[in-house]
């Protein structure tokens, strides 16, 4: 157990130095450590930065809703279930300055007739913020106006308290009414897909029919493409890849 | 831990061929590697869980939600033209708030208990942000961003907002980062909101 005086004691260096096989052995390690740190760094950066999918945003729920059509006929969120949904929100009192969207959906009705939407039906539906309270004749001679074809555009309202639960609480539009019926309101066109999910709100009066037209692409691509395994890629473009629909 | 330390000289000194050999092969202790192993395990779990939390609960980071011209911000058709509280139905409010040096447009909110407020906030000018005090609103103002946000206030009391991006000064003019900043009155009742600000 006694310990030579005459030999000199190893010097710390030399103790802790360990095997070359050893230390490459923790490279290794090392390495891939970091690269397995890496590979989800670098593919969530590029994901987002490349935007290989584009969708849109899932807004909220849309509101349900028991309204009626013109016709006194009951018409319900849930009889859209399955269907691309545009709405918009207007008045028969709606003259110059007011801005009255029926004109863009009147172009819409003519447009979705030849708009590939993979399959997926589409409804549009004007919301006539008078309410029931309304003379119904003014209501219909309003929607006869439009020429609008009953199988691709409803017009629907409903008493002026579920309106303003279903309109003002729900799709988030602003508008007030006079005890006269005179209503004032902002523009607002709302897209919703056939799960009743929100997708696109455009809040003001839209030039044209190019982002909704767009819009109705993204989410007729998403349903055609997400499903299996691309679902997954689909659900990480939400975190990174929205348009803005303002 | 510390004879491997006496390995690592300070940059620029000369070494020895063999000393630069020690130096390369850097040991790792036991207890380090095991430590560094769990550090990085632990980074991994996180990753993995925000990953499956952003999938499967929807939650995202806070992003553009529309964007919006400052010089717009006057447009009649535009709500942030007048900036305000507007009541959308009983207990669901929106407000359009506009940044601008130095104060909030508007800078004063009354809102009753239980009330569901949509913070729509955009900048005219330079980067901005909003606290309110004592709630989770805590939002950035960017200039042609619309930043979004919905809260519902609870427990009434008189929230202080404020500006919470310093937003620097205009030369010749006082500084007025630190007057920027606006209130929230959480009411049980209209009258009581008049109470809470005397």
């Amino acid at each position: 157990m006694s310990v030579s005086s005459s030999q000199p004691a190893p010097s710390h260096r030399e103790v802790s130095s360990p095997p070359a096989h050893e230390t490459w052995g923790h490279r290794r390690l090392i390495g891939l450590w970091l690269a397995l740190l890496a590979i989800p760094l670098l593919a969530v950066g590029l994901f987002a930065v490349l935007q290989p999918v584009q969708v849109l945003p899932r807004i909220g729920l849309a509101p349900g809703f028991l309204w009626s059509d013109l016709n006194g006929q009951t018409f319900s969120s849930e009889l859209l279930r399955g269907k691309l949904v545009i709405y918009n929100f207007t008045s028969v009192t709606c003259t110059a300055p007011c801005l009255d969207g029926s004109a863009t959906m009147q172009q819409l009705q003519d447009r979705i007739a030849t708009l590939d939407t993979g399959g997926l039906p589409v409804t549009l539906v004007t919301v006539l913020l008078d309410g029931t309270e309304s003379d119904p004749a003014l209501l219909r001679a309003y929607a006869a106006r439009w020429k609008a074809d009953p199988e691709r555009w409803q017009f629907v309202t409903a008493p002026a308290d579920s309106l303003k639960q279903g309109v003002g609480g729900g799709f988030g539009l602003y508008y007030t009414a006079t005890a006269a019926g005179e209503v004032t309101f902002a523009p607002l066109t709302v897209l919703v897909d056939g799960n009743g999910i929100l997708r696109a709100q455009y809040k003001r009066t839209l030039p044209d029919l190019a982002f909704v037209e767009r819009d109705l692409g993204l989410i007729a691509a998403e349903v055609r493409n997400s499903s299996g395994a691309s679902g997954l890629v689909y659900e990480a473009a939400h975190l990174f890849a929205c348009y803005a629909s303002y | 831990m510390s004879e491997q330390r006496s390995e690592l000289s300070p940059a620029g000194e000369t070494h020895s061929p063999q000393e630069t050999e020690q130096a390369e092969t850097l040991h790792v202790e036991k207890w380090e590697g095991i430590w560094i192993r769990i550090a990085l395990g632990m980074t991994a779990v996180f990753i993995l869980a925000i990953t499956v939390a952003a999938l499967s609960f929807g939650i995202s980071v806070p992003g553009v939600t529309a964007r919006i011209s400052p010089a717009a911000l006057n447009d009649p058709e535009n709500p942030f033209a007048t900036p305000g509280l507007r009541e959308l139905a009983p207990g669901k409010y929106e407000v359009y708030m506009v940044a601008q040096t130095w104060n909030f447009l508007p800078d004063r909110l009354e809102v009753p208990v239980g009330a569901e407020v949509t913070f729509y906030v955009t900048a005219r000018d330079v980067v901005h942000g909003i606290k309110i005090a004592g709630t989770n609103v805590n939002m950035m103002a960017l200039p042609g961003q619309v930043s979004t946000l919905k809260a519902t206030f609870t427990k009434p009391g008189v929230y202080n907002y404020i500006c919470h991006e310093y937003c620097g000064y205009v030369a010749g003019a006082p500084i007025g980062h630190h007057t920027m900043y606006g209130q929230l009155v959480v009411a049980d009742a209209p009258e009581t909101a008049q109470a809470l600000t005397e």
